[in-house]
């Protein structure tokens, strides 16, 4: 059983011996086809964690005509909260409301001298339950809060989330299509530069197949060789990734998405990395199988 | 040992049948010359027995299996008990001769010290155990075709198929070639000897087959 085998890998260690070139150019595009598609990966990810994050904050504010009295506020709180997906209702009224605002002015806060606090509006600020900070959900509440006309206005992120939401499916869509472009642009590669390697050994093959080789026992050393250099590729992409995120991606997400510290930016979890070093061998492997086709004819 | 019945052989479509209707039956252990103008059809003929080619017409019975029905996973084991022999040798040049001998034996997966023993017997009954660890390119040409030989009979064949072999050498080395060719056909080989020399058929007479443009033109034994 070992012989075998290892007779099986001193003929992949002989091939790549033989071609170290050619077995460079095709570990090459495997690296560098995946270390772009791993930099797109990792910036689509972390701009959709952090949107996720961001939905998570979602709430509705509700802005008053005029301060209601203490019971109507009563009734009204008691039948917002009654909605499944409310966990909780805030009121701020215009005294709190000015107060916030003054604070958020910070230093220049003495703009507002001589205001009153009837420049500001009363508000309800109605926070959701987990599962229901979704826009959707907060379009639904807001719906039926419509039907009190003493609420004047609501302000849920709508705009912004509506283009944050396109921005990112944009980004998604960009991702996958180039993700696709550039794993076929690999495989061609990879597929032609195994082709050469086939072809500068294409007396070995023909002789093996006369002396009475398998197709199999002629194929299967090419198609290892395949999947150690789209592994071996991978590998280096991941590297480079890696380089890639440290030098430059993490700074420039943390100063695109403004998180503080840059915690919340990630790199690719293992799962990720196992995924890519599979897309590599998996490349590497259709790469031979798409050449061998045309030079094993037994 | 081989038996052809009705074989036609076209490459192309309209094209001049490259065998037309050839009918053949040659016994275990025989030596037979198939010789014939170029574009005779001998080429062919030699094709049709490893299974290069597929007839397109007629039966091929080997050592009693009818190879124009064999799938072509079989193909393999019908030619790991043919040695094929060629005009231009086709060795691997970067392999050595003790390489490029053993080549049919690893191919068959053999243990290796059955192939180290094998191969220098082989090697030994070509005469060039001297130089096992040498180049294809470092030999002249007569000794490249004794390597050839020698991968070919190294893994006992029930049939020898020689496709011009002394084409590109000699009187000299040709003899000597050709008594490998004897050598193994005294063994039980059966042996078929494509040539147009002449000469050879005239020192060694055999059974002589002779084609022209894919038709049987000729079977005399002496």
């Amino acid at each position: 059983m070992l012989d075998p085998l290892i007779y099986l890998f001193r003929r992949v260690f002989r091939n790549i011996r033989q071609s170290p070139v050619l077995c460079s150019a095709a570990v090459g595009t495997v690296a560098v086809a995946l270390t772009i598609l791993a930099f797109f990966s990792l910036i689509v990810i972390n701009v959709q964690s952090l949107a996720a994050h961001w939905s998570e904050e979602i709430q509705i504010v509700a802005y008053l005509e005029r301060e209601p009295s203490p019971a109507r506020l009563k009734q009204w709180r008691a039948s917002i909260e009654e909605m499944p997906e409310v966990a909780a209702v805030l009121y701020v009224d215009q005294q709190e409301a000015l107060r916030r605002f003054k604070s958020r002015l910070g230093s220049d806060s003495d703009l507002l001298e001589g205001f009153g606090a009837e420049i500001l509006p009363a508000s309800l600020e109605i926070s959701l339950r987990e599962q229901y900070r979704t826009r959707e959900s907060a379009e639904t509440v807001v719906g039926r809060l419509r039907h009190n006309p003493e609420l004047a206005e609501f302000n849920y992120g709508q705009d912004w989330l509506e283009r944050f939401e396109a921005f990112l499916e944009l980004l998604r869509f960009g991702a996958v299509v180039l993700g696709i472009f550039l794993l076929f642009a690999a495989l061609f590669i990879v597929a032609n530069t195994i082709k050469l390697t086939l072809y500068a050994r294409r007396d070995e093959l023909e002789i093996m197949a006369l002396v009475g080789a398998t197709s199999w026992f002629i194929k299967i050393p090419f198609l290892l060789e395949g999947a150690l250099q789209g592994a071996l590729g991978a590998l280096l992409a991941l590297i480079g990734a890696l380089a890639l995120f440290q030098l430059f991606l993490r700074q420039g997400l943390v100063a695109l998405l403004s998180v503080s510290g840059g915690d919340q930016v990630v790199f690719l979890v293992w799962q990720q990395q196992l995924m890519l070093v599979c897309t590599g061998i998996l490349l590497g492997l259709v790469g031979s199988v798409l050449s061998l086709r045309k030079f094993v004819r037994i | 040992m081989i038996q052809l019945y009705n074989v036609c052989k076209t490459y192309q479509k309209d094209a001049a049948s490259a065998l037309h209707n050839l009918n053949l039956k040659i016994a275990k252990g025989d030596f037979v010359y198939i010789t014939g103008p170029s574009g005779a059809g001998k080429s062919t003929l030699l094709k049709l027995l490893y299974c290069a080619e597929k007839p397109n017409r007629g039966q091929i019975l080997v050592n009693g299996k009818n190879i124009t029905r064999m799938g072509s996973s079989h193909v393999p084991q019908l030619r790991r008990h043919t040695g094929i022999v060629f005009q231009d040798f086709k060795l691997l040049e970067s392999r050595t001769l003790f390489e490029n001998v053993a080549f049919p034996l690893e191919v068959q997966g053999k243990k290796r010290f059955e192939i180290s023993n094998k191969v220098y017997q082989t090697l030994k009954h070509v005469g060039l155990h001297g130089k096992l660890h040498k180049y294809p390119l470092q030999l002249s040409g007569g000794e490249q075709q004794r390597v050839a030989i020698a991968r070919a009979l190294v893994v006992d064949p029930l049939i020898l198929l020689a496709d011009e072999p002394t084409g590109n050498l000699d009187l000299e080395v040709t003899l000597e070639i050709f008594e490998l060719f004897k050598k193994a056909n005294a063994r039980g080989t059966t042996v078929l000897l494509a040539t147009h020399d002449q000469e050879l058929i005239r020192r060694f007479p055999r059974r002589a087959i002779a084609l022209e443009n894919g038709q049987l033109v000729y079977d005399h034994t002496p």
